[in-house]
């Protein structure tokens, strides 16, 4: 491999990868802005400007390739100078509103001040303001903020495909915004927030909610459709506020989509059932584990009954009702169900051109993998069916006469249900799912069960056992 | 001062623009012929020979700037011509356009052969309205006789030449801003490398080039490229320059003269009549408003490239403007300075912020609110710009400011002691 040097340090470098990347793989950091490495590269804030050898000027180190003995110093009195310079700039407009901003404690303007600004301030003029136009639901602008990184305009048309977010005016005034001030169109807005370097572009959903500082941060996969991004969840006390991209070369690069990061919303919402239920009269009514175990099992005794696991269950938890089935019901037959219309990995197109896919769970392709059929309808002569699920499968429709269900469930939609046992949605619980690819991914827990939910097998466990 | 060789001056005049003229008294399209038959890398020979020098304000050589063009390219070459003569001060293309016009589409079909570009454009300035329709009105001549088109004169050479109007920014002044302001984007300046000879319009190798420039390049090739350089006094400084004299000057205008000929002196005094009302002169802005001004005793230099560099300034485009004894300086600054505040295209950190934080600055220290370390202050950040932005608009901000606050510190200094013009 060729070598660079960079602080008097030989470093290796693949053909074609900018200064920043080469240093970063050397435990060396170049600030910058406005490069971002899923972006093209625009070399506007100046910030991460290095002396070469041989280069009378500073040299933007985003722009520039590492090249075979190529010195390059990221600590002169030049860059440092540089450095503090631009910090300046930045700042001289920026609200320097970080007691009220949600991005504070995570931002980079923020952080870098900290880092290579200075404690004083020289400027006495007055701000530059603007007006900001409501961007739709997801995202909240505070163009005051903005240090015109056009991170956000580059992501609409390199990676979303959109070009809704454009710089108007200029110099000194230049607005970042959308095209005739509508509102962002596209699916994917909320990365608008990720790249942000500011809190000009923040998410609505968490707007005021958290700061940042307190969140915990569980790396996990998204179980929105069967691609499976990788995500961050962010949470504190048990209550997620926030769920992020992580980045995956392979799967998702940088990005997710908005269905998929909002997604988690469900698993706090005051519909889901999370005490036993067991039907008295024509209603659910809460129930003590004990009692409701021994009415779903006393439901189904008798009767022929089929199995439906949901294709947002893990591996772990689909094989373990597999076994379930075989040894404590009589060998019952045992369904996926998922996505209306995407029964088998063949079904399972590209949704859009970015990410998203047909299969509307996470694991399809590992029900597939476990030779689960898909469900289509119910078999002759079965009267009850056991429905497991993690929340994200569609429910089918239920031709029997008694039904129980295991997992999550919200009360709208168990109304016709004899008994539901509450279990564990993704974020609550470790587990491997498959994506489209065949790539085994983890699912990890973030927080903890709410009430009387229960893990898969402790429920299987009290049903096999009481 | 001996005389100076006058190729454009005697030529702009009302009478000179029509083709008819170009053929009977300025040998029209002679050049081409010659050229056509001559191969591209004997052409670009030539103009290095010439030392010709790029008449923008870059003053890149320009046979030296032709031989960058790739010979092999999947994608097709363009020849572009600069015509938005935006910087302040600078009127001599205008001539060009407005009474040779021919001169120029000549200049382009032979820069166009030497490039092996089928395709020009000239981008003008969108305020020259008179000048981009006497354009179009010179090309249709020319496609009307052959000498634009398909098979130029039964060579088997085709160009085409297309004039685009900008919208009125300085900024696509810049070539890379020009490029993308002709491809319909927001004339925004691009990352170099790669520069326009790689990747310039629609992504095809590209060359950019002055009116000026390629107005010249006719008589180079009539006369031959040491004929031309031969005209220039200094070394490395081939032809005549234009020079757009503005300002307190008795008479204002442009001037044509040998490459390094004259002193500044000589220019203003001699050539120009002096200064107006026999005033004292104050100071000189020798290349378009983004040099660093003179003071009036460093006048005696040479107008050329090289000893305007050696003394901290520049030639630029060879637009000097004259400020009398009467005009103060601050305000003088202040307005260059806005400017470039106003013209900055926002995409790059210390332009967009610093330019308007100075002119924040100068416009207080105008009115008398200055204090005693906002010309520390001026300093520091034209010093943060210089040399540190996307483009070079960033040192056509800082160059004035530096050389203003230093040169002339007792004015700034007058103004924020006495909290007024002292000459108000």
């Amino acid at each position: 491999m060729p070598k660079c040097i960079i602080d008097g340090r030989e470093v290796e470098f693949t053909p074609g990868q900018n200064l920043i990347d080469v240093a970063k793989s050397a435990g060396i950091e170049i600030p910058f802005f406005c490069y971002h490495p899923g972006l093209s590269v625009v070399a506007q804030c100046r910030m991460c400007a290095v002396e070469i050898e041989k280069f009378p000027k500073l040299q933007t180190a985003c722009s520039t390739p590492a090249t075979e003995g190529m010195v390059v110093k990221t600590q002169s009195d030049k860059v440092k100078q540089n450095q503090k310079s631009v910090m300046e700039f930045l700042l001289i407009n920026h609200p320097l509103d970080c007691p009220v901003c949600d991005k504070s404690g995570e931002c980079d303007l923020q952080d870098q001040s900290y880092g290579y600004g200075s404690a004083y301030m020289r400027t006495s003029e007055e701000r530059r303001t603007y007006v900001d136009l409501d961007m739709g639901p997801v995202i909240q602008k505070n163009m005051n903020r903005c240090i015109h990184c056009t991170r956000c305009i580059r992501f609409g048309d390199e990676v979303a495909g959109i070009r809704e977010m454009v710089a108007i005016q200029r110099g000194n005034n230049t607005e970042i915004t959308t095209i005739d001030g509508k509102q962002l169109q596209t699916e994917y807005a909320g990365n608008y927030a990720d790249i942000c370097p500011t809190g000009s572009l923040t998410l609505k959903d968490f707007r005021f909610k958290k700061r940042a500082w307190f969140l915990k941060k569980t790396p996990t996969i998204c179980e929105g459709c069967s691609r499976g991004c990788s995500l961050e969840l962010q949470h504190e006390a048990n209550v997620i506020y926030r769920c992020i991209a992580r980045e995956n070369k392979e799967v998702n690069k940088h990005w997710i989509c908005d269905e998929g990061r909002f997604n988690y919303h469900y698993v706090q919402e005051s519909d889901r059932i999370t005490e036993p239920a067991v039907k008295q009269g024509t209603a659910l009514q809460m129930s003590a584990w004990k009692q409701a175990v021994l009415s779903a099992r006393e439901a189904v005794a008798g009767k022929k009954v089929a199995v439906l696991v949901g294709s947002d269950l893990t591996q772990e938890e689909a094989a373990m009702v597999q076994q379930f089935a075989k040894s404590k019901l009589a060998s019952a037959p045992v369904f996926h169900f998922g996505t209306p219309g995407v029964e088998s990995a063949k079904d399972d197109d590209a949704a859009d051109s970015l990410l998203k896919r047909k299969s509307k769970t996470a694991n399809l392709h590992g029900m597939e993998k476990l030779g689960i059929a898909p469900f289509t309808a119910m078999p002759s002569g079965v009267h009850a069916a056991i429905v497991f699920r993690g929340g994200r499968a569609q429910l089918p429709t239920l031709a029997v006469s008694t039904r129980i269900g295991v997992g999550v469930f919200k009360r709208s939609e168990s109304l016709e249900f004899e008994a539901v046992l509450p279990g564990t949605a993704f974020a609550e619980k470790d587990g491997t799912i498959v994506n489209f690819m065949g790539m085994e991914q983890r699912l990890k827990r973030a927080i903890a069960a709410p009430r009387e939910c229960k893990s898969l097998s402790e429920i299987l466990m009290m049903w096999t056992n009481l | 001062m001996a005389e100076s060789t006058q190729m454009f001056k005697p030529h702009f005049t009302e009478e000179a623009r029509g083709l008819a003229y170009y053929l009977g008294k300025m040998n029209g399209y002679a050049a081409l012929k010659k050229a056509l038959a001559m191969t591209p890398e004997a052409i670009i020979d030539e103009m290095k020979k010439s030392n010709m020098r790029g008449r923008g304000g870059a003053g890149f050589p320009t046979g030296v700037k032709w031989g960058f063009i790739p010979k092999q390219s999947p994608k097709p070459k363009y020849l572009v011509c600069n015509a938005d003569e935006s910087e302040p001060g600078t009127f001599k293309d205008r001539d060009i356009m407005r009474y040779t016009p021919h001169l120029l589409i000549e200049g382009m079909l032979i820069g166009g052969h030497a490039i092996g570009a089928a395709t020009g454009y000239i981008y003008i300035r969108g305020e020259y309205v008179r000048e981009a329709k006497l354009l179009n009105e010179a090309i249709d001549e020319a496609y009307a006789k052959g000498y634009l088109g398909k098979n130029i004169l039964g060579t088997g050479f085709n160009f085409d030449l297309t004039v685009h109007r900008g919208a009125g920014a300085y900024i696509c002044g810049e070539e890379t801003a020009l490029l993308n302001s002709l491809e319909g984007k927001r004339g925004e300046p691009r990352v170099k490398p790669p520069f326009p000879a790689q990747s310039g319009a629609f992504a095809g190798p590209t060359i950019v080039n002055n009116v000026e420039t390629l107005a010249a390049v006719p008589m180079i090739i009539n006369n031959g490229g040491e004929w031309f350089a031969k005209l220039g006094r200094l070394e490395k400084s081939g032809g005549t320059r234009l020079i757009s004299v503005s300002g307190h000057v008795k008479k204002p205008g442009v001037y044509e003269l040998d490459a390094g000929s004259v002193t500044i002196r000589e220019l203003i005094y001699n050539v120009c009549g002096g200064i107006l009302g026999d005033k004292k002169l104050k100071a000189v802005i020798p290349g378009g408003s983004s040099a660093p001004v003179l003071s009036a005793d460093e006048i005696d230099v040479i107008y050329d490239i090289e000893p305007l560099m050696k003394i901290g300034s520049m030639m630029g485009s060879a637009a000097l403007m004259v400020v009398s004894e009467d005009y103060c300086v601050v305000r003088l600054l202040k307005r260059i300075t806005k400017f470039y505040a106003h013209e900055s295209c926002g995409q790059c950190t210390p332009c967009r912020e610093g330019c308007k934080w100075m002119e924040d600055i100068l416009h207080r220290l105008e009115d008398g609110h200055g204090r005693e370390q906002d010309l520390a202050l001026l300093l520091d950040i034209a010093d943060n710009i210089n040399g540190k932005t996307l483009c070079a608009l960033g040192d056509a901000a800082a160059g004035p400011v530096s050389s203003f606050v230093k040169k002339f510190r007792a004015d700034f200094e007058a103004h924020i002691r006495g909290g007024k013009c002292p000459n108000a």
